[in-house]
């Protein structure tokens, strides 16, 4: 800190450096080797001093705070005592004594030591330290503006005209006369390889403080501005400290206010900042230029050798300097973000532009020119220096610790030369990974200061009123119901994972309760958000609870003082349109079903007064059967839309069937229980009713209840229905059903399917009977298997008095009965064999009535046995199309094989004969089209062919493989 | 009986129609025919094994008012969701 006020009190001292540098001139000028740094005999050790100490640099010589009073040109000098310390310390660090008279050659290791104390040391010992003045003064402008707070214009300005009067100019001009250009210089250098250093060492760490870019930016000798620049940071708070984002606490609204107040005063007052910054870098310009021509003249009578020298130095700093300005100038693109940044560059560009582009361009080769005859030795000197940097920063950066013995290279300039161009390379790695740190911190602070900036602007209050209205819309009053989907989704899965967890219904008693859809076994912070919406949700019901009691007692007075205002929320939109919905059920679901149940009503009230539902069904039977209500009567049967009408009730009814399913009490309450079971079995019997099975047969063809199974939905309702039904209820359906066979809209639309030209209706018929075989063959599939034999008989004894038995066995669901049906008897005849127990075997009667009735039933069949295949009616129909190459033919013909192996085990064996007989040819193709490869494409088709065929043949005893070919 | 009984609003007469074939005419001359699965008050309707009609009547140039030709164009669609605001009409398909 003292060096500002070397000039009045370092006569002697300058006059003694003076005289010893005049001493070694002529030596200098001989022998270049004179200049030991960074020449084989110069240890490093200088090097190795810059790591150690610095953070106590500012307490020895005083924080920045202190320098505002150094910059008191007025007052005394410093004591004496101040530099000598420094001169000893100085040839201990170097480790050669010696050289305090060769000040240069310490340079570079005494460069990396933090700027005070070298600077200190350096003026101290530089012949040229008696002139600091007009130094001194550039400080204090610099200072200015950094203690203030802003970055530092000035310094880029000074620097600006350093280097133009370096660079520019044959001779250094510089503002303080002769002797500031040694001082300046040497600090320039010295500032320059600290910030060779000190640049690329930060900007490893913190590359990202726009500080740095910014002043190395400054083309002339950023060391300065790397000095100050800094602190014009403190002013503009990080990201991180920004108000807004420092802290997500602020529970007043003034506070914040308050602080955007600070924030715009303190935007205003950078403004004005900058504006002052850039007049006073004109005036200062303009004072630099004068300045800079009178120096001029100073500067020829200067000692040349000194000159040669300093513009040696100059030039490997220049030659860094612009390599510098490569990476910070790339470094300033890549870095937009910086709050100040942009608007600094901007400054300094404009400086840049307007007052010296000629610096600008002049600058890597002015030098030279200047300086041609002492060329070779310049750059001698400029790669020494360069390869000395890098080394140091090698040294710095890779081990921390200086090796001297690397020293001894410096020679060996191509290598240091490529060192020196990865090392370049390595640190711009460096940078820019660092820079993509900074700005990914960067966005991340910036996401979280966005994201924080409404923190807190609610109440805990607020929250729960929120939450509350958004919970009363998921309560419900039919929770289950309301999440119907997802409940049996739910159910299902629960079901095939074999896990139960309860019934994820909230419910709070009889109020209602929220569906809380497929539960999700993740443990995690689930349940307890769970469990605090439960809590929630009951303690909200609660309140509820409470004001509607509140509310009620209130009732009496209502209107007494005026309206009292109600919640506005809850308020629905006004209803347009009054349907009168007749019958609140409490399911939502099935309020539809109560505008339907009216049907019912309506029907009750043509008919007058009613008991029940089931009276007034068995009462529509009865008309249905006539008006005479004597004797079975013809109607006309069920038009499509009375269909549809009474199957959407149907519906309703197996809706609240099921509801009621789910709604049975607990078996120990026994009144509930039975009340309960009392309901659902009138609901049975309405269905039963509705489903008209009771009708007498010849009501209506078809049927009412053939009718109602037509459309797919009706066939879907049966299996849904059957299970409710008793065994009699479902036998007595089986039986119409078996009676009714031919009416069946499966059986009446089957040709369709023998056609192969493909359509709509023949799309549909499919279809149909898919859902038949699926829905209604199934519901009456369970009775079929547990018949007894004299029930299979009488079955098929009125399946062959009211049907067409050579229509209705070509039809695929009259396969599956009449298949059904012999299976049966084969398992009967089975058990027959097996049973030990005499009360199992059936009746003698019954086995002697089953012979007669099957034989009837083979005598009918066998003519039209060829006809029974589907494949065979498509290849008539198709006109010319060969058997084996129907389509499909295998699948489709599948269950007549299965229905003529059923057959034959249950033929004697002349009946077997028929069959062979009559099938011979059937068998034979098949065989003889799986055997051959020419007409079967694939192995698979072969192969189900012949075990279609050998489904058969394994009945008689026979197997395709017999059949020689 | 009444069969009429049952229908109290618009809306159940298309409920008659759930599970069966459809007819329904959209705006922008497109027609649909299709399996009625769902319904809602916006006459959003959920359709499956559908056949769209498009008719795109192009005026010939030059030609005479009234002389234009309709192309019609169909696809057929799996399952199909028809926004309710274009609906027009639905209707059980036509019976022979």
């Amino acid at each position: 800190m003292s060096f500002f006020g070397f000039e009045q009190t370092n006569d002697l001292e300058a006059e003694k450096r003076r005289f010893l540098e005049s001493g070694l001139k002529g030596a200098r000028q001989e022998d270049v080797a004179v200049y030991t740094w960074g020449e084989d005999s110069y240890d490093g050790l200088g090097d190795a001093l810059q790591e150690r100490g610095d953070e106590l640099n500012d307490e020895t010589f005083g924080g920045t705070g202190q320098i505002g009073k150094d910059f008191d040109f007025s007052t005394t000098a410093l004591p004496e005592d101040v530099r000598p310390q420094i001169h000893r310390e100085e040839p201990t660090r170097a480790g050669i004594p010696s050289q305090e008279l060769e000040p240069q050659q310490q340079r570079p290791g005494a460069s990396s030591r933090p700027v005070h104390s070298l600077e200190s040391i350096w003026d101290d010992k530089s012949p040229f330290s008696v002139l600091p003045r007009t130094n001194g003064s550039h400080r204090a402008a610099e200072q200015r503006p950094s203690a203030s707070h802003a970055f530092s214009p000035f310094t880029g300005q000074t620097q600006d005209s350093h280097a133009g009067a370096g660079q520019t100019t044959s001779q250094p001009l510089h503002l303080g006369g002769v002797h500031s250009q040694g001082v300046r210089t040497l600090e320039e250098i010295e500032a320059e390889m600290r910030q060779a250093f000190a640049a690329q060492r930060n900007q490893n760490i913190s590359p990202s403080q726009p500080a740095q870019a910014r002043v190395s930016q400054g083309r002339g000798t950023p060391q300065l501005q790397q000095r100050y620049a800094p602190q014009p940071e403190a002013p503009t708070p990080p990201p991180r400290m920004h108000p807004h984002a420092q802290s997500p606490r602020f529970h007043q609204y003034q506070q914040q206010e308050q602080i955007q107040l600070l924030e715009q005063q303190r935007q205003r007052q950078i403004a004005e900042i900058r504006a002052q910054e850039r007049r006073q870098q004109q005036q200062l310009q303009l004072l630099e230029l004068q300045e800079q021509l009178r120096v001029e003249e100073y500067e020829r009578e200067r000692d040349r050798e000194r000159q040669r020298h300093i513009r040696a130095t100059q030039q490997a700093q220049q030659l860094q300097q612009a390599q510098q300005l490569q990476q910070t100038q790339y470094i300033q693109q890549r870095q937009p973000s910086g709050r100040l940044t942009p608007s600094v560059a901007e400054l300094q560009q404009r400086r840049y532009g307007h007052q010296s582009p000629a610096n600008v361009q002049a600058q890597p080769d002015a030098p030279f020119q200047q300086s041609m005859q002492y060329l070779p030795r310049d750059i001698q000197m400029q790669q020494r220096l360069l390869a000395e940097m890098a080394q140091a920063e090698f040294l710095t950066s890779m081990q921390g610790s200086a090796s001297p013995a690397l020293y001894n290279t410096s020679n060996e300039v191509e290598e240091d030369r490529e060192q020196q161009e990865t090392l370049r390379a390595e640190a711009m790695r460096k940078i820019m990974e660092a820079e993509r740190m900074e700005e990914k911190r960067r966005r991340k602070l910036e996401k979280i200061r966005y994201m924080s900036r409404y923190n807190d602007l609610m109440t805990q209050s607020d929250k729960d009123f929120i939450t509350r209205i958004q919970v009363s819309q998921l309560v419900t009053q039919d929770p289950y119901t309301d999440d119907f989907y997802a409940q049996v989704y739910g159910a299902v899965m629960r079901s095939r994972m074999g896990v139960s967890v309860p019934d994820p219904v909230l419910k709070f008693g009889s109020v209602g309760g929220v569906g809380l859809g497929v539960s999700q076994v993740k443990g995690g912070r689930r349940p307890s958000a769970m469990q605090r919406m439960e809590a929630q949700v009951e303690r909200i019901v609660n309140n509820a609870r409470l004001r509607e009691k509140e509310k009620t007692s209130l009732n009496s007075l209502q209107g007494a003082l005026g309206k009292t205002a109600g919640r506005s929320y809850k308020a629905a939109p006004r209803q347009l349109l009054q349907v009168d919905a007749n019958g609140a059920t409490a399911s939502p679901t099935l309020s539809h079903a109560a505008a339907h149940s009216h049907i019912s009503k309506a029907d009750a009230k043509t008919e007058g007064t009613r008991a029940d539902a089931a009276a007034e069904a068995a009462k529509m039977g009865r008309q249905a059967l006539g008006g005479t209500a004597t004797g079975p009567a013809r109607r006309e049967p069920l038009t499509q839309r009375e269909t549809l009408v009474k199957l959407e009730m149907l519906y309703d009814l197996v809706l609240e069937l099921e509801q009621q399913r789910r709604d049975q009490p607990p078996d120990e309450e026994v009144e509930a229980t039975a009340a309960w079971e009392k309901h659902f079995e009138e609901t049975v019997e309405e269905i039963w009713d509705a489903l008209q099975v009771m009708v007498p047969l010849d009501t209506s063809d078809p049927h009412p209840f053939i009718s109602l199974i037509t459309p797919i939905k009706g066939k879907r309702l049966l299996p849904r229905v059957t299970r409710h039904f008793s065994s009699e209820q479902s036998l007595t359906l089986l039986t119409l059903l078996v009676a009714c066979f031919s009416q069946l809209d499966v059986v009446v639309n089957s040709y369709l399917l023998d056609i192969l030209t493909d359509s709509q209706e023949r799309r549909d018929v499919e279809m149909q009977t898919q859902a038949f075989l699926g829905s209604v063959m199934q519901s009456i599939l369970p009775i079929g298997a547990t018949a007894s034999l004299r029930l299979v008989s009488g079955m098929l004894g009125v399946f062959l008095e009211r049907n067409e038995i050579e229509v209705i066995a070509r039809t695929r669901p009259g396969i599956a009965l009449l298949t059904l049906f012999l299976s049966r008897v084969e398992v009967i005849n089975q058990s027959m064999a097996n049973a030990t127990d005499p009360s199992e075997l059936p009746a003698p009667e019954d086995l002697e009535q089953w012979q007669l009735m099957f034989e009837h039933f083979f005598e009918l069949i066998t003519p039209h046995l060829p006809y029974l295949f589907p494949s065979v009616r498509q290849a008539i129909n198709s006109g010319g199309i060969p058997v084996t190459e129907i389509p499909d033919m295998d699948t489709i013909d599948q269950p007549v094989w299965q229905f003529l192996a059923t057959l034959s085990l249950n033929s004697s064996l002349e009946q077997q004969q028929v069959l062979v007989t009559s099938l011979r040819d059937r068998v034979l193709d098949n065989v003889a089209s799986a055997s051959k490869a020419w007409s079967i494409s694939d192995e698979e088709t072969r192969k189900t062919r012949l075990s279609n065929v050998n489904i058969f043949l394994h009945a008689l005893g026979l197997d395709s493989s017999q059949i020689a070919m | 009986m009444d069969p009429s009984s049952g229908i109290q609003e618009p809306f159940d007469l298309i409920r008659l129609s759930l599970s069966e074939r459809v007819f329904v005419k959209l705006r922008g001359d497109r027609e649909l025919t299709g399996i009625l699965h769902a319904y809602d008050g916006h006459m959003n309707l959920i359709l499956s094994d559908v056949e769209e009609t498009i008719m795109i009547v192009e005026q010939v140039e030059g030609a005479p008012e009234g002389q234009s030709t309709v192309n019609i164009a169909k696809r057929k669609m799996n399952m199909l969701f028809v926004r309710g605001d274009g609906v027009i009409l639905v209707s059980p398909p036509s019976r022979t």
